[in-house]
């Protein structure tokens, strides 16, 4: 963007502002309108406006990267099967097929074109993980499928509705491979609000800038962001940095099977002139089991990870991708192809990004990261009518930083926050149980000069019978320190039977059956510690104490610090 | 009562008093905040309006202030020292948080989450437990209360604040918790109840809105006690009454019990100034603009009443003006509706490291302020482009209360901005004017566009110190063709005040699904109760005159989170009335979200708000008029100066009038500057300046 003159500049702003509005606009409606129990318990959907090749322009603020390389991927294999020159005004698109953009099979992508003059040019896209929509678990979490088809209902690019509204053999098809028809159809209108919300406003800013200033101020926001992602990338050592990060198990061969695959994500990342190389070469070979990625969650991992290592307030559309090359090997854990699962996609991606840190951590030091605990989803399900769900996850303790500890208990990777955690009070009211306690886990972050984030323990005591599903990771090797931090302590799926006897589950399961009575235990993993904790600051140790977050126990044999009983 | 009115508003940049008289005549001072010590600038505003006026203090029989006390307690982290109880297993309730990543925050491997309101340390659990109707699951151990309530006895706080799990549903544990902490701890030590303060399920906004309570309740208490004592000490009896965020104002004592609810005080005293302005001029709909030194805000009033939200995020960030959900602390208080947006006078302009102009959202503030404040600031603000632009005049800034030095403004355009970006100092300073009004425009988008508003249809009325500088520009990015400048524009939040009823909020939260509600046994004594309760905070019986009971009700599609707030006609609750407010939700879904399926809805929450009037006649008196007897209409501009209009192709000799030469005279066209003691109306080209008898500016254009 030139700044010779301030109508330019201005311009550039104003609609930067508009783009992201309108993408707002349409996340708020979908939000205000769904019936996903992932919306209704706290979490954003996600919403964004495309140009038609599906380059990213701009896209909510709660819109996670996953979600909007979704959509971006997604588009051109719409338009493949459905041409431009077919779209009419109002029509609207969607699919889920993960192996053409989408992410697995719960998570409906909606696309409306939005037309200049009688040319498709833009479209505004929406997406969240709906009711249900199949599967052998409900609400989506097939943890121990073998292939895609056990993941639910998949859904091609179709047109799912036209200006008279939605198609109705879509309508019966949803509604038939649903659990919860009624949910998941007010989730489609709610993403077709959303999208129709967004593609008015854009309508209107053509009509206030003209289509060619519009396109003009586009190409200059992409370009603008492609420059400053350049100079952040050149601000790096250059030069290529290694590393890998292991999945602990598939959940379908038994622990340390010797028959076991081998999960290892691999990465060699080279920055130099102001671009960067991100290759997996090596990474080990798909599976038949819900531990793969389709190729658009992978290219969102590797984009979200190196982005943490440039200056964070880069702008994020496809201007930022342009210095950027990704190679994602196929057949891979990470671009998985028919009929490989891709339900745990989130496994295989948080290894890349974690292994793109902890590379990246020896390019900037200053940045540098240990490990961190990973978010673990789980369900709690009705076994019978009247159906209810309880679908969620809790987060994992951040590995620390260079210069200071590990947040506690939340999101490092993809930048999710804790808003996304549903509070108890409606979960109560909407299901039979009891949470006794939502609660940090002294001692479990890891210790160093830097500690690691503490892991939470949730427990729920059930009211009636039910199914717990769970899909866990990082429950077996611990994410490890860095420079002499150690690593944080594991966590883990419990089940607790009346009489007080606590087991441990498998991290990845399909359906395990409770009765009324137990309790179902999530306890996550805590983050990797950094430097050795010997030089921790006592002053740092002593307020851990005060604050319970390091036990005295622990303080003196973690620390060496001794805490007297009056402190 | 003695008929003297006096409004005071603390700013981020500027304090400032209006003094209106029985007669409806304004006497205005214009003060720098003292951040310190708040009382300081109102005091010193206070003396100046009674002196200039020839008023004895024994004559204010009103004092109405908006401040910012609350707010900045909890940005600046400086409110009392609290402990936190709630039920045990949630002792981290607080700490763990609800925070969200936006923006920058997401791709910062360094992101710290936002630090516990309240440290671990001081937070408890006793043992007890509820289930979401309000059944006892774990009966209360009172012993464990006693053994908690010494814990905190050795902490040596100033406030407690109690949140247990489903306290909504059934309070009775709360109670006696904070019983039990009464006897054992010192006297002095408030207690703050979640089921007083905001009964609704969510247990972490009830915790916080609560929290928050027992946080800035201390200090304003403390702080409204000093404002009444230092009043007194120079002779002004009357008792301070404080703006609370949805409008209405709180005698000192509710307002020390409810100090969350004064938030956005300042805000909305601006909001209900351009409200009664529009009830004057027949004007229902209009656009409320106020753009002080810190902070420019929005608000569209609908049918001569502004919109309303129900939570509140201080401190919070994002595109929204600090509302996003989950980057501040969360407050559950009925708020005007407003967006806000780091564009004032004070706005620093920058150019980032892409070689983009930028302003905001970082305020030069009242010290060191502007450049040309000459107080030591040296960073470009909106203020210092204004006055190289030529809109401002250095002699007379801000009621006298600075002289401006252009030329450290222009040295500080040139270095920082024109030099770095290879332009004239002018180009760069005009294209700082342009970028705040596009910060602005964004404002203004949210409130009209982005809720289904076509702003054409609005007018705006422009406020605040910098407002009617920046107004014509703001309304040319939307098509709008008539901007209301009115007198006193220039401390438009304090002329607000003055308009203003004492006005209390009271809510029940209990989810029945439509089908299944009762009126007899369930909504109708509801509704009794808190419509009792709301009598009470304001000492008045439904029956006095000039009460006003408003009853609404939430509504929500069954299986969804999300309610819509919807009125209820007065007079008696009737199922035909229910079924009626029903209809209305469909609508008003379908207006929102273009879908309105007839699926089963459930009743969520249950509102009233009461009203105690001012006399109406002398609110209507209170319009801030000119003062009787002013000079006739001369007609001529009082001088010129050059002025920058892109139209015309850069500076042009620019005409500048007072208010008085133009009033009630035939329309004038553009360009021109009419000055103000606070404040200047720039009249780009293609507008045209009327001034009516009350000194209301109008200012108008053919749609183009």
């Amino acid at each position: 963007m030139t700044t010779s003159s301030g109508r330019d500049a201005l311009t550039a702003e104003v609609l930067r502002h508009s783009l992201m509005v309108a993408a707002e606009e349409a996340g708020i409606v979908v939000i205000r309108s769904a019936y996903s129990t992932f919306i209704v318990e706290g979490s954003d959907a996600s919403a964004a406006i495309l140009d038609r090749h599906g380059r990213l322009i701009a896209h909510s603020v709660a819109t996670t990267l996953m979600n909007s390389m979704a959509l971006s991927v997604a588009l051109p294999e719409v338009l493949a099967d459905h041409p431009a020159e077919s779209m009419r005004p109002g029509d609207v698109f969607a699919l889920n097929d993960a192996y053409r953009g989408g992410i697995h099979t719960n998570d409906i992508l909606v696309f409306r074109p939005i037309f200049v003059g009688d040319t498709v040019e833009y479209f505004s896209g929406t997406l969240i993980h709906v009711s249900d929509l199949g599967g052998a678990s409900a609400g989506g979490m097939a943890a121990l499928a073998t292939d895609i088809f056990a993941e639910g209902l998949q859904l091609p690019p179709v047109r799912i509705a036209t200006a008279d509204g939605l198609d109705p053999v879509m309508e019966r098809l949803l509604r038939l491979n649903s659990r919860t028809p009624d949910l998941v159809m007010g989730d489609v209108r709610a993403l077709i609000a959303g999208a129709g919300t967004a593609a008015r406003r854009i309508e209107e800013l053509l009509a206030e800038y003209g289509p060619a200033e519009f396109r003009r101020s586009v190409a200059d926001y992409l370009d603008y962001t492609e420059a400053r992602t350049r100079r952040a990338l050149a601000a790096l050592r250059p030069g290529t940095y290694r590393s890998e990060y292991a999945i602990d198990d598939d959940g379908v061969h038994p622990s340390l099977h010797p028959g076991a695959p081998p999960l290892v994500v691999r990465v060699a990342v080279t920055v130099a002139g102001g671009s960067a190389v991100i290759d997996f070469e090596g990474t080990d070979a798909q599976v038949a089991a819900a531990v793969n990625s389709s190729l658009s969650q992978s290219l969102a991992g590797a984009v979200f990870a190196i982005r943490c290592f440039l200056d964070p307030t880069l702008p994020m559309n496809a201007g930022g991708l342009r210095p950027l090359d990704i190679r994602l090997p196929a057949g891979s854990l990470l671009n998985a192809q028919s009929p490989y699962p891709c339900g745990g996609r989130f496994l295989p991606v948080y290894a890349a990004i974690e292994a793109i840190m902890q590379a990246m951590s020896e390019a900037a030091p200053d940045r540098a990261i240990a490990a961190s605990g990973i978010l673990q989803p789980f369900s709690i399900a009705a076994r019978q009518a009247p159906y209810w769900i309880h679908l969620a996850y809790d987060f994992g303790g951040v590995g620390a930083r260079a210069g200071k500890d590990g947040p506690d208990a939340t999101g490092v990777h993809f930048g999710i926050g804790r808003n996304s955690v549903p509070q108890t009070e409606p979960v109560e009211t909407r299901c039979p149980l009891v949470v006794e306690a939502v609660e940090f886990i002294p001692d479990s972050g890891g210790p160093g000069r830097w500690r690691g984030g503490l892991g939470s323990r949730t427990t729920f005591r059930l009211l009636a019978d039910a199914d717990v599903t769970t899909r866990g990771d990082r429950l077996r090797t611990a994410p490890p320190g860095r420079d002499g931090g150690r690593p944080g302590r594991l966590g883990g799926f419990f089940r607790r039977t009346p009489d007080g006897t606590v087991e441990r589950l498998p991290a990845k399961n399909n359906n395990a059956h409770f009765r009324a009575g137990e309790a179902f235990i999530v306890e996550t993993t805590g983050g990797g510690g950094l430097g050795r904790p010997e030089e921790r600051d006592i002053e740092a140790v002593r307020a851990d104490v005060a604050d319970g977050r390091v036990t005295r126990l622990g303080a003196e044999r973690d620390f060496g610090v001794v805490i007297g009983d009056d402190e | 009562m003695p008929g003297h009115v006096i409004a005071a508003d603390v700013g981020g940049t500027f304090t400032d008093v209006v003094l209106v008289r029985p007669d409806g005549t304004p006497v205005v001072a214009k003060t720098l905040s003292t951040h310190e010590d708040p009382a300081e600038g109102i005091l010193t505003g206070v003396r100046s309006v009674l002196e200039s006026s020839g008023t004895g203090p024994a004559e204010v029989g009103r004092f109405v202030h908006a401040t910012t006390l609350a707010t900045n307690a909890i940005l600046e982290r400086t409110g009392a020292r609290v402990a936190f109880v709630t039920t045990r297993g949630f002792r981290g309730l607080l700490a763990l948080g609800r925070y969200a990543r936006v923006e920058e925050d997401r791709f910062d491997i360094l992101f710290e989450p936002p630090p516990p309101p309240v440290p671990l340390s001081r937070c408890f659990e006793v043992t007890e437990r509820l289930d979401a109707r309000g059944g006892v699951l774990v009966p209360l151990d009172e012993a464990d209360v006693r053994r908690v309530a010494g814990r905190i006895g050795r902490l040596d706080v100033e406030a407690v604040a109690i949140s247990l799990l489903h306290s909504y549903a059934n309070p009775a544990h709360e109670r006696r918790v904070a019983e039990i902490l009464a006897e054992a701890l010192p006297a002095g030590v408030s207690l703050a109840v979640s089921s007083e303060i905001f009964p609704e399920s969510r247990e972490y906004e009830r915790a916080t809105t609560t929290l928050m309570s027992a946080y800035v309740g201390p200090i304003m208490v403390r702080y409204l006690g000093l404002l009444e004592r230092r009043l007194r000490d120079i002779g002004i009896g009357a008792r301070v009454q404080v703006m609370e965020s949805s409008g209405g104002v709180l005698s000192a004592a509710l307002a020390g019990r409810r100090a969350v609810a004064t938030i956005e005080s300042g805000p909305a005293a601006g909001v209900v100034a351009a409200q009664a302005v529009g009830r004057r001029l027949g004007l229902p709909d209009v656009i409320s603009f106020d753009m002080g030194g810190t902070t420019a805000k929005a608000c569209a009033i609908r049918g001569g009443v502004p919109d309303l939200t129900r939570e509140f995020h201080v401190g919070g960030k994002g595109s929204f003006g600090g509302r996003r959900a989950g980057t501040g602390v969360p407050i559950k208080i009925a708020a005007i509706d407003l967006a806000e947006v780091g564009a004032g006078g004070g706005s620093v302009a920058w150019v980032d490291e892409g070689g983009a102009l930028r302003v905001g959202p970082r305020s030069a503030g009242s010290r060191p302020g502007p450049a040309c404040y000459g107080l030591g600031g040296v960073n470009p603000t909106v203020t210092d482009a204004n006055l190289l632009l030529g809109y401002l005049d250095p002699g007379n800034f801000a009621g006298g209360t600075l002289t401006l030095s252009p030329e450290r403004g222009a040295e500080a355009i040139e270095r920082v901005l024109s030099v770095p970006l290879g332009v004239t100092p002018e180009a760069a300073a005009a294209a700082v004017h342009d970028i705040a009004n596009a910060v602005m425009a964004a404002a203004v988008h949210v409130v009209t566009v982005q809720r289904g508003i076509d702003p054409r249809a609005y007018p705006i009325v422009a406020m605040g110190g910098a407002g009617p500088m920046h107004a014509a520009r703001v309304a040319e990015r939307f098509g709008i063709v008539r901007i209301v400048v009115p007198a006193a524009c220039g401390v438009g939040s304090a002329a607000g005040l003055l308009a203003t009823d004492l006005a209390t909020d009271r809510v029940g939260t209990r989810v029945v699904a439509h089908a299944d509600a009762d009126i007899d046994a369930g909504i109708g004594p509801t509704y009794a109760r808190l419509t009792a309760e709301g009598l009470a905070d304001l000492g008045v019986t439904g029956r006095d005159p000039g009460v006003v009971v408003e009853r609404t009700i939430d509504i929500r599609y069954r299986g969804q989170a999300h309610d819509l707030n919807i009125a209820l006609p007065p007079g008696e609750l009737t199922k035909a009335v229910l079924d009626g407010v029903v209809e209305r939700f469909y609508e008003r879904y379908l207006a929102a979200y273009g879908i309105a399926p007839r699926d089963p809805v459930e009743f969520v929450g249950y509102r009233v708000r009461v009203t105690r009037l001012v006399a109406r006649d002398a609110a209507q008196a209170h319009h801030v008029a000119p003062a009787a007897g002013a000079t006739g209409a001369t007609g001529g501009p009082a001088r010129s100066r050059p002025a920058w209009f892109a139209e015309a192709g850069g500076f042009a000799d620019t005409p500048v009038y007072t208010r008085a030469a133009r009033r009630g005279l035939p329309p004038l066209a553009g360009p021109l500057l009419v000055e103000d003691a606070e404040a200047t109306v720039v009249v780009p080209p293609r507008w045209t300046l009327t001034v009516d008898a009350t000194d209301t500016i109008t200012l108008s254009r053919e749609p183009s």
